[in-house]
């Protein structure tokens, strides 16, 4: 029975929204398009704080109100009691749609339960919890942080007093490589975020930057000088680097399709830089055709469907949103440096060094790090 | 100096040698063909770099030649430059020292995007020198992108300053 119900659930919702994706090339979404939730305090010793951040957490994905228990179709409760978040959502006449026992401190407890309430209702992964990594200027040099993708718990990763710089992180969020500048030259290093080690992996002459971890985080996909000229390769984590490009321009900012197989990336073909896509084997770059003349640090969603990325316009930077499958792209806001987090509806970017996190369904936009110096070029685990 | 004589002679038959060369390089990717299978399109692959030698270190002088400037998103070697790159092109002949190329940005640009093309300012000053009779294994090139502007305002003059290329003779 609960099973027949939470199907019945994920059709209405599914076909709600894709019945608004084919009408309107610009999506915009009312509130009947999202489902009313009423959240009942948690009970137990730290109930208050997890249900401050399932509040938080919930009303951030963009497929719920938040209501009175009485205009609410579901109701989330909970009773919560040392690492231990026993939840539930029910309907009015009692029947639950979520049920399950999550586990960790308070807030991961309350991260876990959201997102099983997102994958539960919607069919669509979560990012409650889900790490980000970015560069900022808060001590003088530019240092990596971490952080979560609502802006909180954050750490200050490098304290190298140098340039640390284009973070990037692994789906799953335990590996971060970035451009580091402490030995005197732009090399790429790689930091287990599990156990703190640190290795300097790409350090070939020239400049090594711009690494891109493959979707299942065993290769490194980076932009290269040591042939004489910028281009493309794709390294394993343990040594060598496999080319992909000839060309005499400038190859920059690779991202891995979903699947691995191929690869975006910018590339300066005269009148400014374009997208272009090739085999992660090597071979031809193809043009994308964008509409835009200045495009650059294309990210790939994880469900393979969209592509972010810089544009120029009017000597200011602009978010554009293309659709891989349609070809049609939109600008959704100032800034630059956009990337996709695992739901591929949320893009975090910055704009004059503050990160916003963005729906790109509903337009809704709220600054996530600020006050740290110039925070630039975040990188999302999916 | 024994090789005032020769120099000029030398010079010219470098510049003879390489100019198809360097012309279908600046030309770019029309003329070269995109995704093309050859491997000289890129240029000269660079020598090992030397340990513990590097354009932030003490034991280089940045300030022996002037940098060289470009234009807003161009690696085009400027005319005007031609005379300092000549001098340290005649430098690397009559000295065993490394010069190290470091290649910058203006503000304006993506921080990775500004990252290749400093890379390519870079590449492109050593492809000048290479040219004119450099010894490959004396040339390192690094990219600092938008870094360490020399003038960190946010119009037209200091944009034009920033974008550079500077030498850092290891000593």
């Amino acid at each position: 029975m609960i099973q027949s119900h939470r199907i019945l659930l994920l059709l209405a919702f599914t076909s709600l929204t894709a019945a608004i994706a084919q009408d309107t090339p610009t999506i915009t979404v009312s509130k009947s398009d999202t489902i009313a939730l009423a959240i009942q305090p948690i009970s137990g010793p730290d109930g208050a704080a997890v249900t401050r951040v399932l509040e938080s957490d919930l009303a951030a994905t963009g497929y719920f109100t938040l209501a009175s228990p009485r205009s609410a179709s579901l109701i989330v409760g909970g009773d919560s009691s040392g690492s231990s978040l026993d939840g539930k959502v029910n309907d009015h006449s009692g029947r639950a749609a979520v049920a399950g026992t999550y586990s960790g401190d308070s807030r991961a407890k309350a991260h876990a339960f959201a997102n099983d309430i997102v994958q539960t209702l919607t069919g669509n992964r979560g990012i409650a919890g889900t790490r980000i990594a970015f560069s900022a200027t808060h001590t003088g040099s530019k240092e990596i942080y971490i952080a979560d993708c609502d802006g909180s718990a954050i750490q200050q990763l490098t304290h190298d007093n140098s340039i640390s710089v284009g973070p990037a992180l692994c789906s799953d969020g335990h590996l971060l490589a970035y451009t580091g500048y402490k030995a005197g030259y732009a090399d790429i290093y790689l930091v287990n975020l599990s156990s703190g080690s640190r290795d300097r992996i790409i350090k070939y002459p020239g400049t090594n930057s711009g690494a891109a971890f493959s979707p299942n985080g065993d290769r490194i996909a980076c932009t290269l000088s040591k042939d004489g000229n910028p281009e493309l390769y794709v390294c394993n984590l343990n040594g060598g680097a496999h080319r992909l490009t000839h060309t005499p321009g400038i190859e920059s900012s690779p991202t891995w399709s979903p699947d691995g197989g191929e690869i975006i990336y910018s590339y300066d073909d005269h009148g400014g830089p374009q997208l272009y896509r090739i085999s992660s084997g090597g071979g031809y770059g193809e043009p994308i055709s964008t509409g835009y003349g200045y495009c650059t640090e294309p990210d790939w969603s994880p469900d393979g469907a969209k592509l972010a990325f810089n544009v120029r316009q009017n000597g200011s930077f602009a978010v554009a949103v293309m659709d891989l499958r349609g070809g049609g792209t939109r600008i959704v806001a100032e800034g630059e440096r956009p990337v996709w987090g695992p739901d591929s509806r949320h893009l975090i970017f910055s704009d004059d060094g503050v990160l916003y996190l963005m729906d790109v369904q509903s337009g809704r936009k709220k600054a996530i790090v600020s006050g740290l110096g110039r925070a630039t070029e975040p990188t999302w685990a999916h | 100096m024994t090789h005032t004589l020769l120099r000029p002679i030398l010079l010219l038959s470098c510049v003879l040698l390489f100019s198809s060369c360097t012309s279908m390089q600046k030309n770019g990717a029309g003329g070269a063909g995109y995704g093309s299978d050859s491997d000289t399109v890129g240029g000269t692959p660079l020598p090992e770099r030397q340990e513990g030698v590097s354009f932030m270190g003490d034991n280089v002088d940045k300030h022996q030649f002037p940098p060289v400037h470009f234009a807003f998103d161009s690696y085009a070697i400027d005319p005007s430059d031609e005379g300092t790159l000549q001098a340290v092109a005649q430098y690397l002949q009559s000295n065993p020292n490394t010069i190290i190329i470091a290649g910058f940005t203006d503000e304006r640009g993506t921080p990775e995007y500004n990252r290749g093309l400093g890379e390519s300012r870079a590449e492109a000053v050593r492809d000048y020198l290479l040219h004119h009779g450099a010894d490959n294994s004396k040339l390192q090139t690094v990219s600092f992108g938008a870094e360490m502007p020399v003038d960190p305002d946010s119009n037209e003059d200091a944009w034009a300053k920033n974008r550079r290329a500077e030498f850092g003779v290891v000593k």
